[in-house]
């Protein structure tokens, strides 16, 4: 029983040493303002530096704490019982949080730099005028090839995925707009298609590209380029300049027919309790120095104009992911389709995993 | 006799335990990768460690995470082996099985369920997620793994023992302290051990329940995947490995010197057993 009891104290001991230990390292940095910021945001999605650098600035103190995808990030501000007084999440969510009355409407008097974010990137269909968002990061869907292994004339668009010389070779993200929407812009339709007609076109075509599908794959997708499983996938920009970073074969490349257009925008969800740090943060983060050092940190594209000429030229002049305003323009963001079609469009995804 | 070297047995077991332990070694070797990936070893490096001492925010979730390790499984062996002891003293077969079985139904239920409960009972009572409301549930889910732990120990305790005692006039307090706690004292510590490792490695309740800055390891090792993991998780998992490895060793090497001095004592004084026995 003693001896128990010495234990039982022994732990507390120790847990008391560790609290002590994450008291001292949370307060040694940055700021010691008892002013916090609750940042949400994606795991790994912004240069660390940089918040210190805001913490140093502002004299605000960030709380950070990441995700992993859109639904889990929802589910945690919906709940409520936190606190985050900024989260990033994509466009359709940004969408459907907007209609659940989730985030608040931003007051652009309090906001500076909103100039330096190119035109081409603001008042979407998602949030018109920006009233509740602003753009963080934004990236497309294309094609990664290796050059080892396919001509770079072979692949220049949706159209040539079909080509019977990649029979079982080509990895598709695992996604239903995602593929569904590969065979609606090939045929020239709107990735947000409504009309039956055009989807089953869609998918017949769609029947004929199973043949040359190797996996329908996630995450892994990265992994297997990398080592040079396949030759060809279908993927993000973001996943695709990781890979291109890890193996000088792999090239990305944006369909001639145009592709998907996706945006992570900061907004400030309804659970905020300090809102004036969430406007400094993203002030902050509108500045030409700063956007231009964390794009360069994560490799995704900036939609901030004035960070573009703070960039090494290679990593601008880089069509397929600075692509010029032409191909901006044959680029679609996602619409939310409401809960019929989005059932529709996962009946036909399924029907096409079924093919093989 | 002679005993032959070679048995399928030892066979048997030396592949199993190759199995276990290969893709922890083979974690510990990617850490010291050149290359940022696990993808082929370029060369032998401690950047990954480095980096890790620099990423001031994982050494925090670290500590955080065996802070709530060690009190929420505290807590839960308090609450637990007197849950067992109450258990086990319940006259009635039927409400004693009925307990039980409702005990066990927690083990059994998915982590997933009890996590999405767990939010919304908090989120219900307004409670703030953060530090205890991951503490609260993690003692909630170990309480039913210490019941599990210390209830056999009391089936083996001679009851007899109790009776004795209580002849002897000892009331309720003292049985408790000098009678039944020592006696079913492995079984406690197995209990706090078990949910220790418990709480350290649960990820789907904890993931539930985390929010406002306050993370456990698992969980923020989860949301860094997206990126594709990086050596410096690899360096951090190497480092808990040889705590854990120094932890396990220490506690043998304690076991041993305490079975070392009982064997001495009874080898210096062949009539202690005796003396113990006779008054």
């Amino acid at each position: 029983m003693k001896q128990l009891i010495q234990l039982a104290f022994a732990v507390l001991g120790i847990s008391g040493v560790l609290y002590l230990g994450s008291f001292f390292i949370e307060h040694s940095q940055g700021a010691s303002g008892t002013d916090t910021l609750n940042i949400f945001n994606w795991g790994d999605y912004i240069d660390p530096e940089l918040l210190e650098q805001f913490e140093e600035e502002s004299g605000y103190r960030v709380v950070y704490e990441t995700f992993d995808s859109n639904e889990s990030m929802y589910t945690k501000v919906q709940q409520g019982g936190t606190a985050y007084d900024l989260t990033i999440p994509s466009e359709y969510m940004i969408e459907r949080m907007i209609e659940e009355d989730l985030v608040l409407p931003m007051d652009h008097s309090k906001i500076t730099g909103l100039d330096n974010i190119d035109s081409e990137f603001l008042d979407q269909p998602f949030d018109p005028d920006n009233q509740y968002s602003i753009p963080y990061f934004w990236g497309t869907l294309g094609i990664v090839y290796n050059d080892q292994m396919v001509n770079e004339e072979d692949i220049t668009s949706w159209g040539d995925l079909w080509n019977p010389e990649f029979k079982e070779s080509i990895l598709f993200i695992d996604g239903a707009r995602e593929v569904i929407g590969i065979g609606l812009q090939t045929q020239g339709y709107s990735l947000n298609s409504k009309n039956d007609e055009e989807l089953n076109e869609a998918f017949e075509l769609l029947r004929g590209l199973a043949p040359n599908a190797k996996a329908l794959v996630a995450d892994e997708i990265k992994m297997y380029m990398i080592q040079e499983e396949a030759p060809v996938a279908v993927t993000f920009s973001g996943e695709a300049a990781d890979m291109m970073w890890e193996n000088e074969s792999l090239h990305y490349i944006l369909p001639e027919e145009g592709s998907n257009l996706w945006f992570d925008n900061m907004v400030i969800p309804k659970t905020a309790q300090n809102t004036e740090a969430a406007y400094a943060f993203i002030n902050f983060m509108l500045q030409p120095e700063v956007a231009a050092q964390n794009a360069d940190y994560i490799g995704y594209s900036t939609p901030n104009k004035a960070a573009m000429d703070l960039l090494p030229e290679e990593t601008t002049e880089d069509e397929q992911f600075y692509p010029s305003a032409e191909t901006v323009g044959k680029l679609e963001v996602y619409e939310d389709l409401g809960p019929e079609y989005i059932e529709k469009y996962n009946d036909l995804f399924l029907e096409f995993k079924m093919l093989r | 006799m002679i005993k032959s070297k070679f048995s399928w047995a030892n066979l048997y077991l030396i592949f199993i335990f190759v199995l276990l332990y290969v893709p922890i070694l083979y974690l510990i070797f990617y850490s010291f990768n050149q290359a940022g990936t696990m993808n082929e070893f370029t060369g032998f490096t401690t950047e990954h460690y480095e980096a890790l001492a620099g990423d001031t925010r994982l050494i925090r979730i670290a500590l955080d995470t065996f802070r709530v390790a060690l009190v929420s499984s505290l807590l839960a062996t308090v609450i637990g082996t007197l849950g067992a002891i109450g258990i086990f003293f319940v006259r009635q077969r039927r409400t004693q099985s009925t307990i039980l079985g409702l005990n066990n139904v927690l083990l059994v239920s998915p982590d997933v369920i009890i996590g999405a409960s767990f939010l919304l009972l908090f989120t219900m009572a307004g409670f703030r997620l953060g530090f205890y409301s991951v503490l609260f549930s993690h003692i909630a889910f170990s309480i039913p793994i210490v019941v599990l732990m210390v209830l056999p120990k009391l089936q083996e305790m001679n009851t007899n023992m109790i009776t004795a005692a209580k002849d002897l006039g000892a009331n309720n307090w003292q049985v408790l302290k000098s009678v039944i706690i020592p006696s079913i004292k492995p079984g406690i510590l197995a209990g706090y051990f078990m949910a220790f490792t418990y709480s350290i490695d649960d990820f789907a309740v904890t993931f539930f329940v985390t929010g406002n800055g306050f993370a456990t390891l698992s969980v923020e090792i989860y949301s860094r995947a997206r990126q594709g993991i990086s050596l410096e998780i690899n360096a951090l998992s190497t480092i808990l490995f040889i705590v854990a490895l120094g932890l396990v060793s220490g506690y043998y090497f304690v076991q041993q010197q305490q079975r070392n001095r009982k064997r001495k004592l009874t080898d210096v004084d062949p009539t202690n057993h005796q003396k113990a026995v006779t008054p």
